[in-house]
């Protein structure tokens, strides 16, 4: 699936996204995705796309990799011996990592000669933007206090 | 229901969670304005009733003074609450745009307690372009943020 084409995806579905994101990142075991009336019926859709999300998290959370991945957004367009020259791991390491990166959508390359450039795929972190929305971090704040407020006032 | 439910291009937030307690204790903590003000945030002239209009007061944004305009909606006691949830202003961008939304708090007991949604609907997608691309510069300081929740993954 292209990156673009993976967006689109995403974009028609946050919402299944949103909450596969929520439960990626917390651990929490799968929870039941009820129908009632209250929900639209758009939980419906396959966790096919929502695997995607999974892969652009992953893709980010090791570190070293996430500060490749700053790199190359930081610069409109990088190489390989660049994105080296700057970190303290390998070139070999580098190559891995922007391959993880190119598979989950977060990264494109260009070949020009005998030189690949490499440059960051916004699109591919728009799932994460509305995770990252303001009241989705609000909310999952706000959740967070009540649980503690709740042992305090209930033990 | 209220009518922003049934905008085709809107979407919502969903949080969804099971805590150790009595569904009758969550509640109080929904409805009671003390209570609210130590997890969420402190409501001017909150009853839990419906038709009663009451405000939060945020983070102010350019033209917009913070206000949130709340409304209760609906009051089914230990079950359902929900208010709609209006702010922001037309000059700005993202966080303190134009708000027109709704919260519910729906709440069932389960084996292990209470389980608690909250959905906080009514959001509407910009149109023509993505909100990424509308965020420009704005993205890159959105990548320095992604450590600290894709951290979490670990």
């Amino acid at each position: 699936m292209t990156p673009k084409k993976m967006c689109a995806v995403f974009w028609r579905c946050q919402t299944l996204i949103v909450r596969f994101g929520q439960r990626a990142t917390t651990n929490l075991p799968p929870k039941q995705i009820s129908l009632d009336s209250s929900i639209s019926p758009r939980y419906c859709f396959p966790m096919i796309e929502a695997a995607s999300i999974t892969a652009v998290m992953r893709a980010l959370a090791d570190p070293t990799r996430r500060a490749v991945f700053e790199q190359i957004v930081n610069a409109d367009e990088i190489t390989v011996v660049e994105l080296t020259r700057a970190s303290s791991v390998t070139q070999g390491a580098i190559s891995q990592h922007l391959k993880a990166l190119k598979q989950a959508g977060l990264v494109a390359e260009r070949p020009e000669g005998r030189k690949v450039y490499y440059r960051a795929e916004p699109e591919g972190l728009e799932p994460l933007v509305d995770w990252m929305s303001h009241y989705g971090v609000f909310w999952r704040d706000r959740f967070a206090n009540l649980r503690t407020l709740l042992k305090e006032i209930d033990p | 229901m209220s009518d922003a439910a049934l905008r085709p291009d809107t979407q919502e937030i969903v949080v969804d969670e099971v805590f150790p307690h009595r569904p009758e204790t969550i509640w109080k903590t929904l409805t009671t304005a003390n209570l609210m003000g130590r997890w969420l945030m402190m409501p001017a002239g909150f009853e839990p009733v419906e038709g009663k209009r009451f405000t939060y007061q945020t983070t102010p944004a350019g033209a917009w003074d913070g206000t949130i305009h709340c409304q209760v909606l609906e009051v089914k006691p230990n079950e359902r609450l929900s208010y709609a949830w209006k702010g922001g202003h037309e000059g700005n961008a993202g966080y303190g745009s134009p708000l027109n939304t709704v919260v519910t708090f729906i709440l069932s007991e389960v084996e292990a307690g209470t389980r608690l949604r909250l959905i906080h609907f009514g959001f509407v997608l910009p149109r023509n372009e993505t909100a990424f691309q509308k965020m420009g510069e704005g993205w890159k300081k959105v990548v320095k943020n992604i450590g600290a929740i894709v951290g979490e993954t670990d």
